[in-house]
């Protein structure tokens, strides 16, 4: 195994085993030796981020672990993003996410976001309880493919529903996915309210929007 | 036009082709347990179709059912459309609910009356409390309890307050009429039993969280649904009984006590005022334990408090065998080299577990080290065939779960257990973050107080053995039971009593968990399970 593939291995590995501190150093180590930033995130922080997915879909990590590891993997991007090339028109799939007006959960949400940025898509985070009309002009504003929507309360779930009310009226319907999650939320109401999906967990959202956009 | 006929009993029901079956049930006032109130999450709201043409199942519908379940023709109702005539087997009993009436009661100085009778009660979400009492002695004559009426519009406070939403026309107005009624029934029934005529009850005294207040007076509850969670009222409320429809004296009054903010109610009030937080001068912590977990810490002459969202899995529900506490709920579990002993209410054949279960189970769970701090269970291959561990552990694809029971199959899965960890990251979080803003550390606390009708029933291993709460106050616990309708007999019996928790109401200082800075870290980090 060369140099690269070892850095590489203790990036990916670093993220899974939540080492925040040894993912730095070694993005650090790696920029010195003279590495690509691009091969590091994508073979290193990307990958070990994959690898924690893939332990939260098994059920052998959870929302806690997850977390850990996704600060471990924003650790590493913070030193190696500024090192990367200037973007060279790669066209990334863009999202809105954010919980519905009303409601201030927004762990489950943060997970979404973190899974779906990890996933390549480029996603816009509108935070808590956010104005239902906001969800639609920076969906417009940004040109994005999709909207996350969460909510912990059955009481606020209704704004949902609004949301797509107001895509269709702004004409954007056909142009904007609609996914949603949380608690009180189930495919039965993803039908009645006309969404075009929804997942229980992270992982099932990444799955979910890649489906739906038609990536492979 | 459809009709649907019982297995177990005489009559049909006549409904309409595409009705939702669980609709028509309930509607039919038969019981059918539905604790995620028929959104297709639970899968609890089984029945077994017979005969007839009920709609074609869904996958979400596939996916919590078994597949034996599925070859005898059992349904989820909140998903099934009713269709021609349908025979159908109904698969639920209500149980019997323990409820806890009696509590731990202060000295204190009562007002002397010359005669007449007050009537002090306790509006829970799930249970209501009410008890007669004779104002002359101060004695309590005669208490009854009852599930809410308000069940039928939802179980949980979100679900009744959507209600409101939904029907914004007359929602406020059922929701009173279901408690109101509830209400008579038991000041009825308190008065038959003591031979006491209700038209002599002077007062009426009741505490209740934020929500069940504005649904007794009839009051709009639909902001509390919604952030900012800002209630219609917080004061204590003082009219005419008659004036909500409480049939007693013409003159009899009623006194509601005073809350501290939507999710702090007056029941927690009382409870504070009860356990004399209001005059502590060491650092005392009140945890009353439910779906909402409320938290009042008394330190340094400030009255901090709290209220987290720990979810339903405490009380038995979101876990896959999980049941409320009732006859054949499994309420203590035991892991031995020799095998599970399980304990039920009733001494009956297990039919699911409950929240003092569940919590039972975690804590062996973690004790045996089958399931690791992290929350994850032990990988079965580690383990030699020869552990007694071996066989209890069963893999279902990769994940892993514990057989609790065989016949019927009771399991604990690895989803359960992080149910359990999500509960327990919320209320220890709310801890944390109240010992933060006072200043202080776990060691510095004296005492802990236990209320309510849930932690009434969580031993101190199951609370320090799961790390609900944490292991430096081991020692300290206290439980003070029913807390809250003690709260609304001192007031009852005095004026003085009135004013003080009126002015511990205004003192209590209310946190926004979600608004902490670092919560999320906070919560991430209580959410470990402790070392054994």
């Amino acid at each position: 195994m060369g140099k690269k593939e070892e850095y590489l291995k203790r990036l990916s590995d670093g993220v899974v085993e939540m080492e925040e501190d040894d993912v730095a150093e070694a993005c650090q180590e790696y920029l010195d030796a003279g590495y690509p930033a691009f091969d590091g995130i994508m073979g290193g922080l990307v990958d070990g981020m994959n690898r924690a997915s893939q332990l939260y879909e098994e059920e052998e990590y959870f929302v806690t672990d997850v977390l850990l590891c996704s600060d471990a993997m924003y650790a590493g991007l913070d030193i190696l993003r500024p090192h990367l090339p200037d973007e060279d028109g790669e066209t990334k799939k863009k999202g809105v996410i954010g919980v519905v007006e009303g409601d201030t959960h927004d762990i489950g949400k943060n997970l979404v976001k973190i899974m779906l940025e990890t996933a390549g898509f480029e996603m816009t985070d509108l935070g808590r309880d956010v104005p239902l009309q906001k969800f639609v002009d920076t969906a417009e504003e940004k040109n994005a493919d999709m909207i996350c929507m969460s909510t912990l309360m059955t009481t606020t779930m209704g704004g949902m529903e609004t949301v797509i009310h107001m895509l269709e009226e702004a004409g954007l319907r056909e142009q904007v996915k609609v996914l949603i999650g949380g608690g009180p939320i189930s495919q039965k109401y993803a039908d009645k309210i006309g969404a075009d999906g929804y997942s229980a967990n992270a992982v099932e959202a990444v799955k979910l929007a890649k489906r739906l956009l038609n990536i492979i | 036009m459809a009709e649907i006929i019982f297995k177990q009993r005489a009559g049909c029901i006549s409904c309409s082709d595409g009705d939702n079956l669980m609709q028509v049930l309930l509607d039919a006032g038969i019981f059918v347990d539905n604790p995620c109130s028929g959104k297709g999450l639970c899968g609890k709201c089984k029945v077994r179709v017979l005969s007839g043409n009920p709609s074609v199942m869904s996958d979400t519908e596939k996916k919590l059912l078994k597949q034996e379940e599925i070859v005898s023709g059992v349904r989820l109702s909140c998903l099934t459309e009713v269709s021609g005539h349908m025979e159908i087997e109904l698969l639920q009993k209500e149980g019997q609910h323990k409820v806890l009436t009696k509590g731990y009661i202060p000295e204190f100085d009562k007002d002397s009356f010359e005669e007449g009778y007050g009537i002090c009660i306790d509006i829970g979400t799930t249970t209501v409390v009410t008890a007669l009492i004779d104002l002359c002695t101060g004695e309590e004559l005669a208490d009854a309890s009852m599930i809410n009426a308000q069940k039928h519009y939802g179980l949980d406070v979100l679900t009744r307050i959507t209600y409101e939403y939904e029907n914004p026309e007359n929602g406020a107005e059922k929701l009173q009429k279901a408690i109101v009624n509830s209400i008579n029934g038991m000041i009825e029934e308190v008065c038959r039993e003591a031979e006491v005529d209700k038209s002599k009850i002077l007062e009426i005294d009741v505490a209740a969280n934020c929500t069940m207040l504005h649904m007794l007076l009839g009051v709009d509850a639909r902001s509390i649904g919604k952030s900012p969670y800002k209630p219609q009222f917080l004061k204590a409320q003082e009219l005419f009984a008659r004036k909500i429809g409480i049939q007693a004296g013409h003159g009899t009054k009623l006194y509601c006590l005073p809350s501290v903010s939507g999710y702090i109610g007056a029941d927690i009030v009382a409870g504070a005022y009860v356990c004399r937080l209001q005059e502590e001068a060491r650092n005392v912590l009140f945890i009353d334990i439910g779906t909402n977990g409320e938290i009042v810490l008394a330190s340094k002459g400030r009255i901090l408090c709290c209220s987290c969202a720990a979810g339903p899995a405490l009380e038995g529900m979101n876990i896959s065998s999980g049941m409320r506490a009732s006859e054949g709920a499994i309420e203590d579990v035991k892991i031995r080299e020799k095998g599970i002993v399980l304990q039920t209410i009733g001494d009956r054949e297990p039919i699911g577990i409950c929240g003092s279960g569940i919590l039972a189970v975690v804590k062996e769970l973690l004790a045996t080290g089958i399931v690791k701090k992290t929350g994850v269970f032990v990988k079965k291959e580690k383990l030699p065939e020869t552990d007694y561990r071996y066989p209890m552990i069963r893999l279902n694809g990769t994940k892993r779960e514990l057989i609790l029971h065989k016949e019927p199959e009771l399991l604990v899965t690895q989803g359960d257990v992080r149910q359990v960890q999500l509960a327990k990251g919320a209320i220890l979080s709310g801890f944390m973050a109240l010992l933060n803003k006072a200043g202080i550390h776990m060691e510095d606390l004296n005492k802990v107080m236990i209320a309510g009708q849930f932690g009434a029933h969580l031993p101190a291993e199951s609370l320090i053995g799961t790390g609900i709460l944490p292991n430096a106050v081991k020692d300290k616990l206290e439980y003070v039971g029913n807390s809250s309708k003690t709260g609304a007999y001192m007031t009852l019996m005095s004026k003085k009593v009135k004013r003080e928790i009126e002015a511990l109401a205004e003192r209590m200082e209310y946190m926004e968990l979600a608004e902490t800075e670092n919560y999320e870290r906070i919560f991430t980090e209580c959410m470990i399970f402790p070392e054994i």
